[in-house]
């Protein structure tokens, strides 16, 4: 039997833990890699995780590998760390051909051409949105002469935003039509901004934080908010009775929340139940969804009979602006899916004047329904009135 | 004996605020932000006193405050 000459890799690793301390190698490796593998908004595309091998796949820098294998010759509990090969079909027919259509973003992103933004004639003008995040780009020269009032609600930071996810939200939910540079990514493009500070530069936050932003939306009239952010929890975690009597409160008072439902999912072999708060019945919890309209991987999805999955977004491969110097990025994520949700409820609120409930009914009954489990969907594709 | 401080968040019933806050104050709540518009209180207590928090007239609930984390970029 002869080698061949190079081995095919995929440019991702396998790392084996040891197998009486998975969690600690796992921690290792967040560390590594410069994410947290329990909450990573990549987390899993960037790393899978086979629980019942003691295997993790990781993807990333190939500067990670020198040190993942320092990690592997160190004692501790990631102990081989290896290339992963591309296998191939023995003897087998050629690959079908995978018909990608690809996205034409040379105007306007896929995400709103996917909810029929760039055929509505609603702007958002008029209607308040708040984004509760991580801040907000004030050096942005996309949103000059934007109507923008901003407040930071964690302690010692100002509402520049350090972290990027933030204004990316913004972006999605309310950027421009049409920047310098094309395509324009923004579905209430003149809708009224308020971008709250609730998580920190380093990500993150706590209810404090989020509940005091949702009170400043609420106090200054926002019709819709826009929540990017949550913590994943075990099925059959309770939903927060606090949050929930929050929803109904704001929703009392014209202010609809829209939250992520989080990307805990490895699709197929797990399907992560909605986090918290998005899982509160109040509060719409968004899924991610593809351009060809598949449920994205990491979607996090109905998996118990308290959080459930009200709407879907587009949340892979966004388009959207970023703090600077990059200015732009793409992402992924049920954050990137809320803010889709998010701008296409203000104008809905734009055009029929309706706030509350009566936004979230007609939010939902819009929306196109999609050949997929509404335990993964709901009710499917939200769609620009 | 170690006590156990943890951040927590409290709803009231509408109209409750702000006569609450000396109850809770005298329950054991360190008062950190009032929501007015939510009904909601937040702030800092002993872990055993939240029993008592729930216990004062006005109150409707007592969570303890999760944290979340976005991943680095």
């Amino acid at each position: 039997m002869t080698e061949p000459a190079e081995v095919e890799t995929t440019g991702r690793f396998l790392v084996l833990l040891q197998e009486d301390a998975i969690e600690e190698g796992l921690a290792e490796l967040g560390a590594i890699a410069g994410f947290d593998p329990n909450t990573g908004e990549l987390g899993s595309d960037t790393l899978q995780v086979f629980p019942e091998l003691g295997v993790a796949v990781v993807s990333g820098d190939p500067n990670l590998l020198a040190e993942l294998n320092g990690a592997a010759e160190r004692p501790g509990p990631v102990q081989i760390v290896e290339p992963e090969r591309v296998v191939h079909v023995f003897d087998a027919a050629p690959a079908e051909e995978e018909v990608e259509p690809a996205a034409d973003e040379s105007v306007l992103t896929w995400g709103l051409q996917a909810v029929g933004a760039d055929v509505s004639t609603a702007t958002g003008k008029g209607v308040k949105l708040a984004v509760l995040d991580t801040g907000w780009e004030k050096n942005h020269p996309d949103f000059t002469g934007r109507a923008i009032t901003t407040k930071s609600f964690i302690t010692g930071e100002d509402v520049q935003d350090g972290h990027g996810h933030g204004t990316h939200c913004v972006g999605t939910s309310a950027g421009p039509r049409k920047p310098a540079t094309a395509p324009g990514y923004g579905v209430a493009h003149e809708a009224e901004i308020f971008a709250g500070k609730v998580l920190s530069n380093a990500g993150s936050g706590s209810d404090g934080g989020i509940l005091a932003g949702i009170d400043w939306a609420v106090a200054n009239g926002c019709a819709v908010i826009s929540m990017s952010l949550g913590a994943d929890v075990p099925a059959g975690t309770p939903y927060s009775q606090i949050y929930e009597t929050v929803a109904q409160r704001a929703m009392a008072k014209g202010t609809l929340i829209i939250a992520a439902a989080g990307n805990a999912s490895q699709r197929p072999a797990r399907v992560a139940p909605v986090g918290h708060p998005a899982r509160c019945p109040s509060i719409i919890a968004v899924a991610a969804i593809d351009v060809n309209r598949a449920i994205a991987s990491f979607s996090s999805g109905t998996a118990d009979k308290i959080g459930q999955i009200d709407l879907a977004g587009p949340g892979v491969d966004v388009y959207s602006s970023f703090k600077l110097p990059e200015k732009y990025r793409r992402l992924r994520g049920t954050s990137m899916a809320t803010p889709h949700v998010s701008g296409v409820a203000v104008l809905i609120a734009e055009k029929t004047g309706a706030r509350g409930y009566e936004l979230w009914a007609r939010l939902a009954s819009t929306a196109l329904r999609l050949p997929l489990p509404s335990t993964d969907v709901g009710g499917g594709l939200v769609q620009a009135p | 004996m170690t006590t156990s401080v943890d951040q927590v968040m409290v709803s009231v019933t509408e109209g409750s605020l702000p006569g609450v806050l000396d109850d809770l104050r005298e329950a054991g709540l360190v008062v950190d932000t009032v929501l007015e518009a939510l009904g909601v209180v937040t702030g800092t207590a002993e872990v055993r006193v939240i029993p008592s928090l729930l216990s004062v007239p006005g109150v409707i609930d007592v969570e303890r405050q999760w944290r979340v984390q976005l991943p680095p970029y």
